[in-house]
């Protein structure tokens, strides 16, 4: 008995020695040691106990939890994801409010970014209506043409690049994942193996594989059910995944049409509707906002070019010259400034008849376009349409750091309340390890009282 | 609820990164005096803000430009009246040129005509910066154009400018036409400084005429032809000159609401955009003493466990 005992206290120490080892792993869920009576003996007096014996090391681990805590991380994922990349693009684009640019004396002060850029344009034509016949201004109005359509230029190239790499990054999540779900599978087979009839909870594995369920679930929505012999199946969008210990299937991207990357299965080519997670989070912000914020841009480019070149194809230049083109390009990526017009600025065409370089009505005309909605672009005016284009991505990415701050809190309550069951407490297994330290001293002097008598015993003979 | 060491760590750790970048944001917002920067941080005052700078920068591209037209309607007034100094000296001359005067007196009249007109074609053809201003549109070449004779007697002023008028933006939705073309023949659009159909105007031929005239000993000429069109002339040039001076006044005007709009915007922008100092000091320094007490309660907490109290 005292054997027995010595034996349950030590392990009950080594356990509680895991618990503290373990303090600082965030995957860990406690272990607690079942002690039990061991079979009694029939005696003549009665039922005599027999000692102690540890019957199981069981994991204190609330399922529902895990399981509310998975379907959480999917959406803290997918805001994040967004939030991520919707950052990149306000970046990007580079408009940020200077609340003193506008006050500037100058007309070619400090610009902050396209919507400058755009007033300057108009200033200059402007200012090419009040003096047609000089070339000072005429030379500022090609360099501020040539500023908003190198600003236009790069704009449209980062939204580009940002495109690309949320692009990449859909194709890491999706390695990511697949590398998951192979591991899922296999600590499956372990798990599964170690529950066999006669076998005993592997804790560690389970709670190796709950993390690696969780890491899944950020990049990307799963249903997962346990199965009876322990394995954990799971499924995306209807489509089985990992079914006991195999890889039913695993994810891939690929191009849906115009570049647009999207996931399916690998084997059987569907294409996936996914609810939540990283991946649909990239995806949605790529195909949502940023997609529109780009049409935004190449849709105030494009009717900007359309409409001063018409307007300025039909004036005359100060040396009689009419009919050329004012900006070249067809969108934000291509926007370019006639080159003839940049280097000889007197072939702009300011003037409605050729002959007098004081007439300036083309110029007026152009000068006019700033206040003139436009209907290609909503019966806005084009500062009107790109601020709206601006507030639009603002908007977007206000809403996705609200919902990331809001998910990260519910998070942050929900691994608090998965913390109160599964977390360790240093003060507790302290507290445990002296009562079992103690009860192990209790049982070692058992054992020598015991021998002691034995003893007492054998003496008695000699 | 259980309460465990990792749980109170991280809620610290949690709590004092919220305080530290509220700290960090409030700070951002003092150093550049505005309360939104990025577009995310508030969408609507920030389409506002840039739909407003637009404005702000349009007013001053109009300050610019009414600016340069009250130089060139000044330089148009101070042409215009030294043309008027001619007109009266002119009228003079053509009075006091009766049957009175000797030959040599009338001879030194037809000099000082001569004179005279080579001095109103200069002035005619004055320039503002890269411009010559009584052209019409025509901007670009010297008005009129003299021909004298082997003598230096002037025989003709030939007009080689045009009518239009360039109408030139000062508000949105507002021109003004500051230019007058030299001469008018039409009988339509802004009446010509020296020669206009509608009015009977045409100095330099008047003055021509003049000359001749005195060149001639003409006095009876003088009396019966060059003093009423002289007189007409003179007509026309002062109701040029009360034309320039509304057109100064009109600039005046416009430069006036000019400035109170920019006034107005700044308000306006910075209703939007900046941010209120006080109050932001105030958080500031609120959010200060959070992260303070924060860290100092937490640092105590955590240091506690029950190995401290074991022998």
């Amino acid at each position: 008995m005292g054997a027995r005992s010595l034996q349950a206290q030590q392990t009950a120490v080594e356990i509680a020695g895991q618990n503290l080892a373990n303090v600082n792993n965030p995957a860990y869920a406690r272990q607690r040691v079942q002690m039990q009576t061991s079979p009694t003996i029939s005696s003549t007096l009665g039922e005599q106990g027999t000692g102690v014996q540890v019957t199981a090391i069981q994991q204190m681990r609330d399922a529902l939890l895990d399981s509310q805590i998975t379907g959480e991380t999917s959406v803290g994922g997918y805001w994040n994801s967004q939030q991520s990349g919707l950052q990149s693009a306000q970046i990007g684009l580079g408009e940020y409010i200077d609340s003193t640019s506008g006050s500037a004396t100058s007309t070619d002060g400090t610009t902050s970014g396209i919507a400058d850029d755009l007033s300057g344009l108009f200033s200059a034509f402007k200012s090419v209506a009040t003096s047609p016949e000089s070339l000072t201004d005429r030379q500022l109005l090609m360099s501020n043409a040539q500023t908003l359509a190198t600003r236009l230029n790069q704009a449209s190239t980062n939204l580009s690049n940002v495109k690309d790499q949320l692009n990449q990054s859909l194709d890491g999540n999706v390695k990511d994942a697949n590398q998951l779900i192979s591991d899922i599978a296999n600590l499956n087979k372990s798990i599964s193996a170690a529950e066999a009839p006669g076998g005993s909870q592997p804790n560690d594995l389970i709670d190796l594989r709950q993390s690696k369920l969780e890491s899944l679930a950020n990049l990307v929505n799963i249903t997962s059910s346990t199965g009876d012999n322990g394995a954990v199946n799971i499924s995306i969008d209807g489509n089985q995944i990992v079914s006991d210990s195999t890889v039913a299937d695993t994810l891939q991207t690929y191009d849906a049409g115009g570049g647009q990357m999207l996931v399916r299965t690998a084997t059987g080519g569907t294409p996936l509707n996914l609810t939540g997670g990283e991946m649909k989070g990239t995806i949605d912000a790529r195909d949502g906002t940023l997609a529109t914020l780009q049409t935004g841009l190449d849709t105030l480019a494009s009717q900007l070019i359309t409409q001063v070149n018409a307007i300025h194809d039909v004036g005359y230049g100060m040396s009689g010259t009419s009919g050329a083109k004012f900006f070249n390009g067809s969108d934000a990526s291509d926007i370019s400034v006639n080159s003839a017009l940049v280097s000889d600025p007197s072939l702009v065409q300011a003037a409605g008849a050729p002959g007098a370089s004081g007439d300036n009505s083309v110029a007026l005309a152009l000068s006019q376009l700033a206040n003139a909605p436009q209907a290609g672009l909503g019966n806005q005016t084009f500062s009107q349409a790109y601020s709206q284009t601006v507030a639009g991505l603002g908007y977007s990415l206000n809403n996705a750091n609200t919902q990331v701050n809001d998910s990260t809190k519910v998070q942050s309550m929900l691994s608090q309340q998965r913390d109160s069951v599964s977390g360790v407490s240093i003060d507790e297994e302290m507290t445990s390890l002296i009562g079992f330290q103690k009860a192990y001293e209790a049982s070692a002097k058992l054992v020598t009282a015991v021998d002691q008598m034995l003893e007492t015993v054998i003496s008695m003979k000699t | 609820m259980r309460v465990t060491g990792n749980y109170f760590a991280d809620q610290f750790v949690s709590t004092v990164n919220g305080l530290s970048a509220r700290q960090q944001k409030l700070q951002n917002e003092i150093s550049t005096g505005q309360r939104i920067s990025a577009p995310e941080d508030d969408p609507a005052a920030v389409q506002r803000t840039l739909n407003l700078q637009a404005d702000q920068q349009a007013v001053t591209q109009y300050a610019s430009n009414i600016s340069t037209l009250q130089d060139r309607a000044t330089t148009s007034f101070n042409a215009i009246k030294s043309v008027k100094t001619v007109s009266d000296r002119a009228g003079e001359i053509a009075t006091m040129s009766d049957g009175t005067r000797s030959p040599d007196e009338l001879q030194a009249y037809a000099t000082e005509v001569t004179q005279l007109i080579k001095q109103t074609v200069q002035t005619m053809n004055t320039k503002d910066g890269d411009s010559y201003i009584f052209g019409g549109t025509q901007t670009s070449q010297p008005p009129y154009v003299i021909a004298t004779d082997a003598n230096g007697n002037v025989t003709s002023v030939t007009y080689q400018g045009n009518t239009g008028v360039a109408d030139k933006p000062i508000a949105d939705g507002t021109t003004v036409a500051v230019d007058v073309p030299g001469s008018n023949t039409t009988g339509t659009g802004q009446q010509g400084v020296i020669t206009d159909s509608r009015t009977g105007a045409d100095f330099f031929n008047h003055l021509i005429s003049l000359q001749n005239h005195l060149l001639a000993g003409d006095t009876a000429s003088i009396a019966s032809t060059d003093t009423p069109a002289l007189g007409k002339d003179e007509n026309n040039i002062i109701s040029q000159i009360s034309n320039n001076g509304a057109i100064q006044t009109q600039l005046e005007t416009a430069q006036t609401a000019n400035t109170q709009q920019a006034t107005s915007l700044t308000q306006q922008v910075s209703t939007q955009a900046d941010a209120d100092i006080t109050d932001t000091i105030v958080q500031l320094n609120q959010a200060q003493y959070a992260y303070q007490a924060a860290l100092q309660s937490g640092a105590g907490i955590m240091q506690k466990s029950l190995l401290d109290y074991l022998p």
